[in-house]
């Protein structure tokens, strides 16, 4: 097989050209692409950690993540009282190498909104914990995964929301 | 053949070597600004509950027209409550304070109908459904009429309030209401609950009592 020099030269300006068109992507910041131009707005709930896991290949592995609550605010539990309220839900794309085999979501707290003293709220407040269990293909998956709430204070809701929560997971 | 062969080789290598370098590179700086986003949660843009602020009020200015259906599907546009004081109260299934005042709403709609007053709420569920997207439009909508019935609403409610966000000073929170006199003016604006007292006194204002 001969391949002729013309060949060899036009593979050379294609990896030249693929080489500037890949710098240039590299350039385009994240921050303004049109997916995340939404999270730009209030954030009543904040991850907080862990940035990075490592957990065994094929095995399910605990994960504890971590969440904070902006003060003052409340967000619906993973079991509110009433149907018509959002519940508090994470979920890990199925896309993303990694699966969420279970989360355990901890207990809502009893509120009460000061016009209706009689009506028991389930909510989470400040600080809180979900116990993921997660199954990771081998090797490292920068994960996206979401956490939807619906936030309120004493008199006046927000509009419910999906937070990304970015995890490093790596699976050995 | 075998000095192309490995031209070939070698140029496939780095073709396979630059698409890996851009892809790490992009994920890597995805994630990064995914994770500033995730701290970036400091700002406190929730305002407190009470009379909007002044640069969102409407207060003072012609209350914006528009043109909603309701939950059987019929056009109603603010233009044809022309001449009568109104609340225009946006409010959404999964809003706690709006299920506390909805009961106020039905007993002022009761007491100042026969007077010429006139509530019309506006859900406002936040969900961005898109126009085509019948399913969640459908499903927005048997949620909204269930709460309707069992709230026993008797005034007219009309969906998808959030395509007049712009027009209505953002309506970031719920529930906002909007107190329009019958000249077409808002007279005042609310977000958050307070009572059913408060409520009263806008309606009366509305209505031109007790200025």
């Amino acid at each position: 097989m001969i391949v002729p020099n013309s060949l060899s030269r036009s593979l050379l300006t294609a990896v030249c050209l693929i080489a500037a068109s890949s710098a240039a992507f590299c350039q385009q910041d994240p921050l303004t692409s049109s997916s995340h131009q939404s999270v730009l707005k209030t954030q009543a709930v904040e991850y907080l950690y862990p940035e990075q896991v490592s957990v065994p290949a094929g095995k399910t592995s605990p994960v504890t993540l971590h969440f904070r609550i902006q003060q003052n605010l409340h967000i619906n539990s993973h079991a509110p009282r009433s149907e018509y309220l959002i519940p508090t839900v994470f979920s890990v794309p199925e896309t993303s190498g990694v699966k969420l085999a279970d989360a355990t979501y901890p207990p809502g707290a009893d509120f009460t909104l000061p016009a209706d003293p009689d009506q028991k709220l389930s909510v989470y407040t400040g600080d809180f914990t979900i116990q993921a269990k997660i199954v990771s293909t081998p090797g490292n998956h920068l994960v996206e995964a979401k956490l939807r709430y619906q936030a309120c204070d004493q008199t006046q809701c927000l509009p419910p929301k999906t937070i990304i929560v970015p995890i490093d997971v790596i699976g050995k | 053949m075998k000095r192309n062969t490995i031209v070939i080789g070698i140029t496939f290598l780095v073709l396979a070597t630059f698409a890996w370098a851009g892809w790490a590179n992009w994920m890597y700086r995805k994630q990064a600004a995914a994770r500033a986003l995730a701290s970036a949660s400091n700002a406190e843009l929730v305002p407190a509950a009470g009379d909007v602020p002044a640069g969102a009020s409407l207060t003072g200015k012609p209350a914006p027209n528009f043109t909603l259906e309701d939950l059987s599907g019929n056009k109603v546009s603010l233009s044809s409550y022309k001449g009568k004081p109104l609340l225009i109260n946006f409010w959404a299934t999964w809003c706690g304070p709006c299920k506390i005042e909805t009961p106020w709403l039905v007993e002022l709609q009761n007491e100042y109908g026969p007077k010429g007053f006139q509530i019309i709420g506006i859900s406002s569920e936040g969900n961005d459904l898109k126009p085509d997207d019948k399913e969640g439009w459908a499903h927005d909508k048997a949620a909204i009429a269930k709460f309707v019935k069992q709230e026993h609403m008797q005034y007219p409610v009309l969906i998808n309030g959030d395509s007049l966000a712009t027009e209505y000073g953002g309506l970031d929170a719920m529930p906002t209401s909007v107190y329009v006199d019958k000249d077409g003016k808002v007279v005042a604006m609310q977000l958050g609950i307070s009572s059913k007292e408060d409520m009263e006194d806008h309606i009366r204002k509305a209505m031109g009592e007790g200025q």
